[in-house]
């Protein structure tokens, strides 16, 4: 069931509302991916996402266009709001009226192979808001010259780097004109000189007043531009507040466990301030996927604490009672 | 980009189409060299068959005769004739056929007069011919000779020869020669045949995978998450497609290529029949083949292309739908063309197998290479000469268009290739 409500909220600076979820739940099978989400986001708000790998963030943030069919809950986006679980008359239209609102940026940057530079800007606005050619290259020129990509307006995607194909990206989505651009992991597909290009342009599009829900693990890019960080896990909000604040005094357990293994490697100076010991300059990404099968043979409890990293959460210690990968079970 | 469709229709398509334009009327080739000439056809008067050649032809380049063969071409103008009771003789003497005279069909509107006597002793020297007709209620059938413009009663000519022809050898030169162009009009039809019948095979193979594509989820799924009844029913509406799909490629990968042409070809008139309709209705063979062809070929294509439409990210539909896009316009824009990409070679094996399998409906007298090879084959007493001219027409076929195909996918490869190397940057 889907209804328009023409009476936005407003929060206490008398920003608009431009997202309200509530009792959001997601199912895969029997899988329980979201267990119960919500979330006020207010007009010119950037909230980040972090949380171990598994715990649900992209998900989250896929529900919200509705990629992912949510299970139960609801969402309101930009004035329309939606009732998941039912089939109801208008719920097509509303899921249309809500992508429209929303931009996304993915990981893997997407863009459309056999179309340039200009025609992945101008696809949407010409085939979904009928806007004329020339009217929809004028913008995209405008777009991609924000974005610091002007002169390559007649490139195809397989001529570009990733950080100028993410770029693209974002100009592709912002071409909608969307009163909100979720961000998912846009920078993790990147190499790392690459990864600066595409935070400056998230951060101007903040600066500019911009609404943004991204999953990220960027420290920098959150403590410059975020207003708000969101701690999920197991699909749950664990602990919310500003980035300093969640950064560097986090209240819950689980806050401080996934801190202690990101922030040696993302804020080497800030944990060292905090006192937290750099668990292994060699750990790999917390959200690359446990070891398994015959790399998993090849360990020996020596090598173990190099090597592998078995799943997140870890028990107290940073290596401790960790549990064995498959493969060494038997040892 | 635009240099890539510029190829396309400039070239290959451009030349393709051309064929196909000139070729549309099979039937015409073949009798426009011995169409009778519209004067003789009003001279001779209704019922008298005209005579428009013969073998051993005394007016041809070839001067030797193997003694085998005799044809007479006829316009039979009306005339219905009895050919077992017509009668021949070789200088004056009547002979005895090895098998009685028949009416062949070179071609559809070519009736020839066979008559087969193989006696090599006859094989050199100076043969005055002399056929007369009977018609079928046994009456003798007066003949009108359209080089003397006058009607005889009795047809004869003379014909000089040099010697025995290569008649008896397996690989018959003269055979070949005299056929070759024969032949080579089928050709034409096998091409029309396998370029309409891909076509339609890729029609049908698009909306056979947008339709093995649509299913999303089982019933159960379903009502797990929606318990609405509302929703199953049209759930049911839009499985429908799915099911259609199903079925079609099921029963054409399932069932012989053969059976099917046979059914379309011969069944057909039979369900008109039943179904009440004039019984006088003849499906036209050539498009019977077509029928046959491009559902069988439209079922394979189905799977080539579901994987094809599969092979495409599922980021790019998500990207696609994230601006707005919808389903209908995200398979058009999006999908499909990325997924035309990854089917061309597979397309082009097929299309090379079905220029082959075009000889199947030979079966149904559809005139294409095969089916011309073996009416050249018995007129000739020669199959092996004759179906070595087929042969080596597939073959030319195949390599013609498989050159086409190989230039075709190395711009594909050439594509990627760039791709892999800007992708590095």
């Amino acid at each position: 069931m889907a209804k328009s409500t023409s009476t936005p909220s407003y929060d206490s600076e008398g920003r608009e509302l431009i997202v309200k979820v509530e009792g959001l739940q997601k199912y895969f099978g029997k899988n329980h991916v979201l267990k119960g989400i919500d979330l006020e986001v207010f007009k010119g708000e950037v909230v980040v996402l972090i949380g171990p790998s598994g715990s649900g963030k992209s998900t989250f943030l896929r529900c919200l266009n509705f990629l992912e069919d949510p299970t139960t809950g609801e969402i309101g986006i930009g004035g329309v709001h939606v009732t998941c679980g039912s089939r109801g008359g208008g719920f097509k239209r509303a899921v249309h009226e809500i992508r429209m609102k929303c931009g996304m940026v993915f990981q893997e940057f997407n863009l459309f192979p056999h179309k340039d530079v200009t025609e992945n800007v101008t696809e949407g606005p010409i085939l979904v808001k009928r806007e004329k050619k020339e009217a929809a290259i004028k913008k995209a020129q405008a777009l991609l010259t924000k974005v610091g990509l002007a002169e390559r307006m007649d490139y195809f995607p397989s001529q570009l780097s990733g950080g100028q194909k993410q770029r693209v990206a974002i100009a592709r989505a912002m071409a909608m004109d969307p009163v909100l651009m979720l961000f998912d992991e846009p920078t993790s597909a990147l190499d790392p000189e690459l990864i600066g290009e595409v935070l400056k342009v998230m951060k101007d599009l903040a600066a500019q007043g911009m609404t943004m829900i991204v999953v990220s693990h960027e420290m920098g890019f959150s403590r410059e531009a975020a207003d708000r960080v969101v701690y999920m896990d197991d699909g749950y909000f664990i602990e919310q507040g500003p980035p300093s604040e969640v950064f560097f005094h986090p209240q819950d357990d689980r806050t401080k466990r996934f801190l202690r293994h990101i922030l040696p490697e993302k804020e080497p100076e800030h944990a060292k301030e905090l006192g937290i010991v750099a668990v292994d300059q060699e750990l790999p990404d917390p959200d690359a996927v446990p070891l398994q099968g015959p790399a998993g043979d090849a360990l020996n409890e020596d090598n173990l604490a190099d090597t592998a990293i078995p799943k997140i959460p870890l028990s107290d210690g940073p290596m401790g009672e960790a549990p064995l990968p498959p493969g060494d079970e038997k040892l | 980009m635009h240099r890539r469709a510029g190829f396309a229709s400039s070239g290959l398509f451009a030349a393709l189409l051309a064929l196909v334009l000139t070729a549309l009327s099979p039937v015409a080739l073949a009798t426009s060299s011995a169409s009778p000439s519209p004067a003789a056809a009003a001279a001779a008067p209704k019922g008298v068959p005209i005579v428009l050649g013969v073998i051993p032809d005394p007016t041809g380049q070839r001067t030797k005769w193997s003694g085998d063969l005799i044809n007479v071409n006829l316009d039979l103008n009306g005339a219905v004739l009895d050919a077992g009771a017509s009668t021949v003789t070789v200088n004056g003497e009547q002979i005895t056929l090895s098998t009685p005279a028949s009416l062949v069909y070179l071609a559809p509107a070519n009736p020839t007069l066979q008559m087969l006597w193989n006696d090599p002793k006859f094989a050199k020297g100076e043969f005055t011919f002399e056929i007369s007709l009977v018609s079928e209620k046994g009456a003798p059938l007066q003949i009108y000779d359209a080089a003397n413009n006058k009607v005889v009663d009795k047809y004869s000519w003379t014909f000089k020869s040099a010697g025995e022809a290569s008649g008896g050898s397996l690989i018959n030169f003269d055979v070949m020669k005299t056929w070759f162009w024969y032949i080579a009009a089928g050709s034409i039809v096998t091409v029309e045949l396998t370029i309409i019948s891909i076509a339609l095979a890729c029609l049908f193979a698009l909306f056979g995978s947008l339709g093995r594509l649509s299913k999303k989820m089982t019933f159960k799924q379903a009502w797990d998450r929606y318990q609405s009844r509302e929703y199953m029913f049209r759930m049911v509406l839009g499985r429908i497609p799915y099911w259609i799909a199903t079925f079609y490629t099921s029963l054409f990968r399932g069932t012989p290529l053969l059976l099917q042409i046979f059914v379309i070809y011969q069944g057909a008139p039979e369900v008109i029949k039943a179904f009440g309709l004039p019984d006088t209705y003849n499906p036209p063979a050539f498009w019977s083949g077509v029928a046959a062809l491009s559902l069988n070929y439209g079922a394979y294509l189905t799977e080539v292309f579901r994987a094809g439409i599969q092979a495409v990210p599922k980021g790019q539909n998500e990207a696609a739908w994230a601006i707005g896009l919808s389903g209908w316009q995200t398979q058009r824009r999006i999908v499909l063309p990325q997924a035309l990409k990854i089917v061309i070679p597979a397309v082009g094996n097929d299309f090379i197998a079905l220029i082959k399998d075009t000889s199947l409906v030979s079966v149904i007298t559809v005139e294409e290479l095969l089916r011309r090879a073996q009416l050249a084959g018995s007129a000739s007493l020669n199959n092996f000469s004759t179906l070595l001219v087929a042969a080596a027409f597939y073959w030319a076929l195949t390599i013609f268009f498989s050159f086409w195909q190989a230039k075709l996918e190395t711009r594909m490869a050439r594509d990627k290739a760039r791709e892999k190397e800007k992708g590095k940057k």
